[in-house]
């Protein structure tokens, strides 16, 4: 049986690359599992933004994005959820009340001048910052690696605790360094990336105020021109960026209400700073919505449940199949067990988040997934009472069974695709679960039972038509 | 032919009924005393949920358990009287409020803390939803069932035929209604909330329903071909038997699983784990009384046609 065996040898090559990628891919759980807090963040209009343009929407993402590297959780998500909402995951945030205040107010965006006689000091405390940075960008790298070495992880949180109070210490002592003016963000018109010269690969930031604004930055601008001290372009406290101005403009300032921002950028930093302070311009306040946290041990509790109660589930399946269907339910049972490895390959390859509700799918669907080979069985079992010899009786099984399977299987991903369309969060990560499994399930009740089942048949000792139908000659 | 489904169509219709119409009472009870048919949970109404357990339970030093009065106390000084709240295994507390911003949520668990002890933050769970979020998760579940309704029936009219494709969406309302009526009933009598895995569920069971009633039309479809002179009924009947075995077992393949859930998983897959078990079994039952019957009443009722539909591939030589 030349043919089969060329299949055995593709399904034992799939299930090494499986067993392959489930020792090299550590699992993504879902914060109901690991602990940890998700925030949905709405974004409020106001009557100077009647409306959450995706633009709108991508400005403010930055912001937080930008705020939550500052509280320095490693893994956080930000991501656009509608038209309006922002969802935030932090893996590990016990106390939402922080994360909370600092997502919700409006960034700030501030210029101040920097006072007389500070130069060296200000470049001493910048190169320190960054260093910090540097430290902190490391650590988090770090925390990612060791997500599975809890002591490792300990002293890399402490490390980073210092770090986070160390920034803190240089942004305050940063900010002492100058004196803050009344020009904020409120009166930003626009702030957008542009080349310094056309096709040049060096950028700029051009930033436009309103009447007002301008006014204040042409005063200034005047103070610091030629005086070697820098504009301190602040942002939620923090100093973004901190150029100099010409003495040319010594005399009137730097008037018509537009200023370029240069230094250093390249299209992308240009880009993220004029996003930034587009986000700090905006006065849109975020409202949290929702507000989910669960501590880390509540998560591993119900870990532990759900998978003694997935394996006792798939243990009892096992039984019945062999119970009442003899070798060929044997045979589904093995098929099962490459189902279920497999699948849990494909949501690491796909990278699914495994919530509770999805280990719930994934469980749901080990029970489901024997469907399709019931259906064979039983045709079998019909064709071999008919008469059949046992190789027609198997063929026929399969044929036969092939069109229900395929039908149940289509409505059941219909439901999957409504609810992974209209549904959010986890519902999503249910129907993404449930409709792997479903693929998956179709692939191994008609290729590998296939398989296995004509190999079998095709081993003389194990031609005996009992195996399959229990008392078979009373039908005869 | 010893077991006929439609001999005694009436009393499995009646069944039916009886039970669909206990649950539309129960929500009509509920909709009279909670303003809604079922008892919605924080997912749809919104609110704050928080359950703290004290430090020393791990360690089992606490000296005595959580006194639900000195909760209740606190509870009704920062002005949240109406709040629900339970005791969990002794040392533990949920509370459920109207939703609270960070400082009353604060201020609550810093009262809490110096009336009672310190709580554990690795077993801290918190949970506001806003109130319009909870509207919006509704409307998409509700938008989401119908869909996959309308989805079905598309795709069923084009491999059957539209009868067999009203028939099996009866058979679909049916299980919905049932097991929302289930849990309409366990609203009123045990105060079982639903939350967005219930629509989750729902959706579930209507994939799997479907899956039941889709084989045994299979059946039928499959038995008149080979037999078009043999009347419906008789058709329906050798159809429903012929598949009885695997209906049987595939529900009870699926349900062992979700009864080890049901039983030994945690608290937050526990009903949901019993609202499958439910549809899953009504999905079962209506597929083999409801479906089948429904379709060799009506098909009976028709002028006989010329030629019976084919559609099907030709068998295996």
């Amino acid at each position: 049986m030349g043919k089969y065996r060329g299949w055995l040898i593709a399904i034992l090559v799939l299930l090494m690359a499986a067993t392959w990628v489930i020792v090299r891919t550590p699992a993504r759980l879902g914060l109901d599992l690991r602990g940890g807090a998700q925030l949905t963040l709405q974004v409020q209009t106001t009557d100077k933004v009647p409306q959450i343009t995706p633009q709108v929407l991508a400005a403010v993402q930055g912001v937080v994005q930008r705020r939550i590297d500052g509280l320095g959780v490693a893994e956080a998500v930000v991501q656009t959820a509608g038209d309006d909402k922002l969802l935030v995951q932090l893996p590990g945030v016990t106390d939402p009340q922080q994360a909370e205040r600092i997502l919700k107010g409006t960034a700030q965006l501030l210029f101040a001048a920097q006072k007389p006689g500070t130069e060296a000091q200000l470049q001493i405390e910048r190169q320190l910052q960054a260093q910090l940075l540097l430290e902190q960008a490391q650590l988090l790298a770090e925390q990612a690696e060791n997500a599975n070495n809890p002591e490792a992880l300990k002293e890399i949180e402490a490390k980073l605790e210092k770090n986070r109070e160390s920034l803190e210490k240089s942004q305050q002592a940063i900010a002492g360094l100058f004196t803050p003016s009344d020009l904020t963000g409120a009166m930003l018109r626009e702030a957008f990336a542009s080349p310094v010269a056309p096709g040049s690969p060096n950028w700029s930031v051009i930033v436009r105020f309103d009447n007002q604004g301008a006014e204040l930055f042409a005063q200034l601008t005047k103070e610091i021109a030629g005086t070697g001290r820098s504009l301190g372009i602040f942002l939620d406290d923090r100093l973004i960026s901190a150029p100099t101005v010409a003495v040319e403009y010594a005399e009137t300032g730097i008037v018509g209400g537009s200023a370029e921002i240069s230094g250093g950028f390249n299209a992308q930093s240009a880009n993220d700073l004029a996003i930034q302070l587009q986000g700090g311009a905006l006065p849109v306040p975020l409202e949290v919505v929702e507000n989910r946290t669960v501590g880390a041990s509540l998560g591993q509790d119900s870990i532990r449940d759900s998978l003694y109660a997935g394996l006792a589930g798939l243990v009892l399946v096992l039984i019945f199949m062999v119970a009442y269907y003899r070798l060929p339910g044997l045979i589904a049972d093995l098929a099962l067990i490459l189902y279920a490895i497999f699948t849990y390959a494909a949501f690491l390859l796909f990278g699914v988040t495994l919530t509770l509700p999805g280990i719930a799918g994934f469980i749901l669907s080990i029970g489901m997934a024997v469907d399709a080979n019931v259906l064979i069985f039983e045709r079998t079992r019909e064709e071999l009472r008919a008469g059949k010899t046992l190789y027609r009786a198997v063929e026929s099984g399969f044929d036969r069974a092939f069109a229900s399977i395929l039908d149940s299987n289509v409505t059941t991903l219909i439901a999957c695709a409504a609810l992974f369309a209209l549904g959010t969060g986890f519902v999503r990560g249910f129907a993404v679960t449930l409709a792997i499994g479903i693929g998956i399930s179709m692939f191994t009740a008609l290729t590998c039972s296939r398989t296995f089942l004509f190999y079998a048949i095709s081993i003389p000792s194990l031609r005996k038509p009992n195996w399959f139908c229990p008392k078979l000659e009373s039908f005869r | 032919m010893s077991f006929s489904v439609n001999r005694q169509r009436s009393l499995w219709w009646g069944l039916s009924l009886v039970v669909i119409l206990s649950g539309l009472v129960a929500m009509v009870l509920s909709w009279a005393s909670l303003g809604s048919p079922l008892r919605l949970g924080l997912d749809f109404i919104g609110g704050t949920r928080l359950q703290f357990e004290l430090a020393c339970s791990a360690t089992q030093t606490c000296s005595q358990p959580i006194d639900i009065d000195a909760v209740r106390q606190v509870l009704n000084q920062q002005g949240l009287g109406n709040s629900s709240l339970q005791i969990i295994d002794q040392y533990g507390v949920s509370i459920r409020t109207v939703p609270l911003d960070v400082d009353q949520r604060t201020r609550l668990r810093d009262t809490l803390t110096q009336k009672i002890g310190d709580f554990d933050p690795q077993k801290t769970q918190i949970e506001t939803v806003g109130p319009t979020l909870g509207e919006e998760i509704l409307r998409s579940g509700l938008l989401a069932l119908l869909v996959s309704f309308i989805g079905i029936t598309i795709y069923l009219t084009l491999r059957f035929q539209f009868d067999y494709a009203c028939f099996a969406l009866v058979a679909l309302v049916h299980d919905v209604l049932l097991t929302t009526g289930v849990f309409a009933i366990l609203g009123l009598v045990a105060g079982v909330e639903i939350d967005s895995l219930f629509i989750v569920a729902l959706l579930t069971i209507i994939g799997f329903s479907v899956n039941d009633t889709v084989v045994i039309y299979d059946r039928v479809r499959e038995t008149l071909k080979l037999n078009p002179d043999l009347g419906i009924k008789e058709v329906v009947d050798q159809a429903v038997v012929q598949t009885l075995g695997r209906s049987i077992n595939t529900t009870l393949t699926t349900l062992l699983p979700l009864m080890t859930i049901f039983i030994f998983g945690g608290d937050t897959l526990r009903y949901f784990a019993l609202a499958l078990i439910i549809g899953f079994t009504t999905g079962a039952y209506s597929s083999i009384f409801i479906a089948s019957t429904l379709l060799a009443w009506w098909r009976d009722r028709q002028p006989p046609r010329p030629a019976t539909n084919t559609l099907e591939t030709t068998p295996t030589p």
